[in-house]
């Protein structure tokens, strides 16, 4: 085996087993499959052309995903698309909360709604939310490790995933009264 | 709900649902859920949250046409 093909196997090898986290994070930040297939492939052979970067035995998931944003951010964000406000949480999302954990304290109705809802309900927030979101909730990543990714400290991350949780989980309580799934709570004198 | 135990509890839910803590803190945490009715909704709360994002967001898998389009491109060129 000749050192090029020494050196594309241990990327393979590593690599390969981290396409379909690579793809579902692809698919939360472009909202569209067809993007995200050529998201990931960028991806991958800009990890390959700089492998010698990584470090081993650090996070593999971390390295490609910084990648993957980086090539998001610089190659495939819409760039028409109007700045996002931080300050956009209304006050009702908390009251909507407040009485989904009134009516279903233990929040079985999650369970109840299905998949597609869900990824719907994630891609409509806006891209800091949903980024933070899906790097902690869907795929594990500590704080720490999300702070590195996104280049924020970690009081940001923090803040963002629980105004995030709050918007998600406000939507799919809504969602889940509209389907009869739970009923509304009462406005209480 | 604004005592220190709560505020502690849940400033710290997600390393708790996720068993980060050491077994002694995980501990405290515990005993406070089983006296504090409060506090303890809002950790099935979470915990239900947790487990359904997990469960239905984490089911979408890399299309093989898309991972044959990946290692073509990787085996075809000289990068």
């Amino acid at each position: 085996m000749s050192d090029a093909d020494a050196r594309r196997a241990a990327f393979e090898a590593e690599v390969l087993p981290q396409l379909d986290a690579l793809y579902r994070l692809g698919l939360r930040l472009t909202t569209e499959p067809s993007r995200a297939e050529d998201l990931v492939q960028d991806t991958v052979l800009k990890a390959f052309r700089s492998w010698e970067r990584f470090q081993p035995g650090t996070n593999i998931r971390s390295w490609l995903f910084t990648i993957l944003r980086n090539t998001f951010i610089n190659d495939y964000r819409r760039r028409q698309r109007e700045p996002i406000p931080m300050d956009l949480e209304s006050p009702e999302s908390g009251l909507a909360l407040r009485a989904a954990s009134d009516e279903d304290p233990e929040g079985t109705f999650f369970s109840q709604i299905v998949d597609a809802k869900v990824l719907e309900a994630i891609d409509r927030l806006p891209e800091d939310f949903r980024e933070v979101l899906v790097l902690s909730d869907v795929e594990s990543l500590s704080y720490a490790e999300i702070a590195d990714i996104m280049k924020v400290p970690v009081g940001t991350v923090k803040s963002r995933l629980f105004r995030a949780r709050r918007q998600l989980q406000s939507a799919l309580y809504d969602h889940a009264v509209e389907m009869g799934y739970l009923k509304p709570a009462r406005a209480r004198s | 709900m604004n005592k220190p135990q709560c505020q502690e509890a849940l400033d710290l839910l997600d390393e708790y649902l996720r068993q980060e803590l050491t077994p002694e803190h995980m501990a405290r945490i515990t005993d406070h859920f089983e006296k504090c009715r409060p506090c303890f909704s809002q950790a099935e709360f979470q915990r239900s949250y947790l487990l359904m994002i997990e469960a239905k967001a984490k089911g979408q898998c890399c299309p093989d046409a898309l991972r044959r389009r990946v290692l073509e491109a990787l085996r075809s060129r000289q990068h």
